[in-house]
């Protein structure tokens, strides 16, 4: 059993940053993709996921031979001009590789920083999107949304099982992480900042975000201090009065050209003569260091140079390592369940096949037997009928629920087969792919369909088709 | 019976919480470890009531009911430490205790006193319980003390281990051990004034020699040295914590001391 299914894209694997940046799709771009993938090419389902470390669309239905050069097309459009999108920075995965692949992408496998939590919502972002394109069959339909909706739960389950995601896995992360487990909520705390450089800025956002507010900048230059203190709406102090903003700081973060310790012992007794009371956090990311290692020992500071901070990422990115073999785990199982669902598509036109079959041969001997019998009176003919139909429904039953059954197991293909077999069905009729599909649109309905069907050629495939004259166009 | 079904939720909590501490707190667990203390909490709350309902009188004389009383209290600590984010973990120091009191409680019996008849009136019960608050509240504080030392550690020697993870933020220990320290001091201090009233009207006077007596008043010192630790210059904080865990350790050291050398009367020193 093939899954039709495809993704296509660049990633950080494939393309340089320059490729991937102009490759990047905004929400409203990416809609605008997608209606275009459905107009012109006729692409049935589709999700257009896109982040700084990817660009990728995911299809269906889709083969393996199918020809993608329309959506290679679409590519090279958008990467407009400068230095081209080549074939080498295109990726393209099909089949059940599509599922592994967009599983380990929602668990952060895929990342350049393994386990990172950020790719999850932006899977789910993409995949709504697509949900909310309001158009006609929908864009996520029933593969697509299967496929992300189990795609998303499995990422969630190993993010909340496996340390996947834990410990801060960047140095601006971590200075974080630190200033969290030292003030806890950092709401209302000062960040001196010393220096310009742009890691220091990094850590400024990213405490930012946290809800730090009071940014204190003191650089040699004070025009520059003022100018990043305005950029990160704060103060600007000049760094001859270090001692008196020393006090305002709860972190610190150095990162000066300074050839020798711009904070020294003598300059920290200076500012706090009695000690200080509460901790300070410095992250010193300066080389050579701004901060004297000496204050390291000062009971109250919480001291962290450019090494240290290394060495606690690489110790998190080692923890998160050991989580893979878990996480493959988890995304086995995801893949099992979603492999046992698409399955259950393919036996829809099977039974339907095999209803169609065993009513042609009632509806044959009745007439037969009717032909022979012309003295039956209308009502023993309808009861015969009656007779007849009850028991093909009766004979059909257990086969069909125990065959709905089996598609959910590891040997559910090879019973489709069997049943193929058994019935003469090998050849696959004209709307076999179109009923499987219709299977999982309506899926509840379909299954719901009672056993004593009256009309089982009753597929609704022809009509879909010919509301949807982009069906399958793809392929 | 429901005493020991207790006992069996709080060390199941203990577990759960020394689970999370070497495997990482995932998802709903730290929930789960509230919720089966919260367990422990409740069914201790009802063998506590079956005991009143049995023998008329509530479990505070006698070192079995006494016992079981002060680890009670503590649990009721560890559910109230719950709408401070993260500060349940506490129950990872503090559980030990509970279910070491309870244990011991278990051990003895937990029976009324023959003697229990002369320890009546509501001076005597405020007494007690202000007591078991007073010492749960420094048992909180050296638990949320203890934490914070090993905290500290670890952000000292940079290693942001399993323990840096597990643990709350410091300003979390620091605000808990304050509530804990100022909480256990003034209910001490409560039930001081309590006792010393009671004995005074019946018994005339207070005996200062008496192992209690001793017991409870550098139990206060023990408070007071904490609070003067948290004051002053330099990092108060870590001084305080520090104060906890040593002043705990004082605490329940003489007890024992006490309990095994001049042993009292057998109604709780």
């Amino acid at each position: 059993m093939t899954i039709s299914l495809a993704v296509i894209g660049v990633s950080h694997h494939t393309a340089p940053v320059e490729i991937r940046e102009r490759m990047a799709f905004g929400s409203s771009e990416a809609s605008r993709a997608l209606l275009e993938l459905r107009e012109e090419l006729g692409v049935e389902e589709a999700v257009l996921l896109s982040t700084c470390n990817r660009t990728e669309i995911y299809l269906s239905p889709v083969r393996p031979e199918t020809d993608l050069s329309g959506v290679e097309a679409l590519f090279r459009r958008k990467s407009g001009e400068g230095e081209a999108i080549s074939p080498r920075h295109l990726f393209r995965k099909d089949g059940e590789a599509v599922v592994e692949h967009l599983f380990g992408v929602c668990a952060g496998l895929d990342s350049m920083v393994t386990g990172e939590a950020e790719i999850q919502g932006q899977v789910k972002e993409a995949y709504e999107r697509s949900l909310a394109l309001g158009v006609d069959p929908p864009m996520a339909g029933p593969v697509v949304n299967r496929l992300f909706q189990t795609a998303l739960s499995v990422g969630g389950t190993i993010r909340a099982e496996t340390p996947i995601n834990e410990g801060a896995a960047s140095v601006a992360s971590v200075a974080v992480e630190l200033a969290r487990k030292i003030f806890g909520q950092l709401g209302g705390k000062r960040i001196l900042v010393l220096g310009a450089g742009a890691t220091a800025q990094l850590m400024v956002e990213a405490l930012g975000r946290e809800g730090v507010r009071g940014i204190l900048v003191a650089n040699r230059t004070y025009e520059r201090a003022e100018a990043l203190a305005e950029r990160l709406d704060g103060d600007a102090v000049p760094i001859d009065r270090l001692e008196e903003a020393l006090p305002q700081a709860d972190i610190i973060l150095s990162s000066t050209g300074a050839p020798h310790h711009l904070l020294t012992g003598a300059r920290f007794r200076t500012a706090f003569p009695k000690g200080r009371r509460h901790p300070l956090l410095i992250i010193d990311i300066a080389l050579p260091r701004d901060v004297d290692p000496r204050l390291g020992d000062e009971n109250e500071v919480y001291l962290y140079n450019l090494d240290d901070l290394r060495k606690i990422v690489d110790e998190h990115v080692a923890l998160r390592s050991e989580a893979i073999p878990e996480a493959e785990r988890i995304i086995r199982g995801g893949m099992e369940e979603f492999r046992g669902w698409y399955a259950s598509l393919q036996v829809v036109p099977v039974i339907r096949r095999m209803r169609r079959q065993a009513e042609a041969h009632r509806a044959a001997e009745l007439e037969r037997l009717f032909g022979r019998l012309d003295s039956l009176g209308s009502e023993e003919r309808g009861r015969i009928e009656e007779f007849s139909r009850r028991l093909l429904n009766k004979l059909l039953h257990d086969p069909t629920v125990r065959l709905r059954k089996g598609m959910a197991t590891r040997e559910g293909a090879d019973l489709v087969e069997a049943v193929r077999f058994l019935y003469g069905l090998e050849v696959p009729e004209e709307n076999d792919e179109a009923d499987g599909a219709a299977a999982g649109r309506s899926e509840r309905s379909e299954w719901a369909e009672p056993e004593g069907e009256d009309h089982p050629g009753g597929s609704d495939a022809p009509a879909r088709s010919a509301r949807n004259p982009h069906h399958g166009a793809i392929e | 019976m429901i005493h020991l079904l207790a006992l069996l939720f709080y060390l199941g909590a203990f577990g759960l919480w020394l689970h999370f501490l070497m495997k990482g707190a995932k998802g709903g667990g730290p929930k789960l470890a509230s919720a089966v203390a919260a367990g422990g909490v409740a069914l201790h709350a009802l063998a506590l009531v079956d005991f009143w309902r049995d023998y008329g009188e509530l479990p505070l004389v006698g070192p079995g009911a006494a016992l079981s009383s002060l680890a009670f209290v503590g649990g009721v600590a560890l559910l109230l430490t719950l709408p401070l984010r993260d500060a349940e973990r506490v129950g990872i120091a503090l559980l030990p205790f509970i279910t070491i009191c309870l244990g011991v409680a278990l051990l003895v019996g937990i029976e009324p006193s023959p003697l229990a008849l002369d320890f009546q009136g509501t001076g005597f019960v405020l007494h007690v319980a202000f007591a078991f608050l007073g010492y749960q509240g420094l048992a909180v504080a050296f638990a949320a003390g203890a934490l914070y030392l090993v905290q500290h550690h670890e952000l000292k020697s940079k290693r942001l281990g399993r323990f840096f993870r597990f643990i709350p933020p410091l300003a979390t220990l620091d605000l808990l051990g304050r509530i804990g320290v100022w909480a256990g001091f003034a209910a001490l201090t409560a039930a001081l004034g309590f006792g010393w009233a009671w004995t005074v009207a019946n018994r005339g006077s207070l005996e200062f020699a008496d192992p209690k007596v001793v017991w409870a008043v550098l139990s206060w010192g023990v408070f007071l040295g904490i609070l003067i630790a948290r004051r002053g210059a330099g990092r108060s904080d870590h001084r305080g914590a520090l104060a906890a865990v040593i002043g705990f350790a004082v605490v329940v050291g003489t007890y024992l001391v006490l309990r095994l050398t001049v042993g009292g009367d057998g109604l709780f020193l």
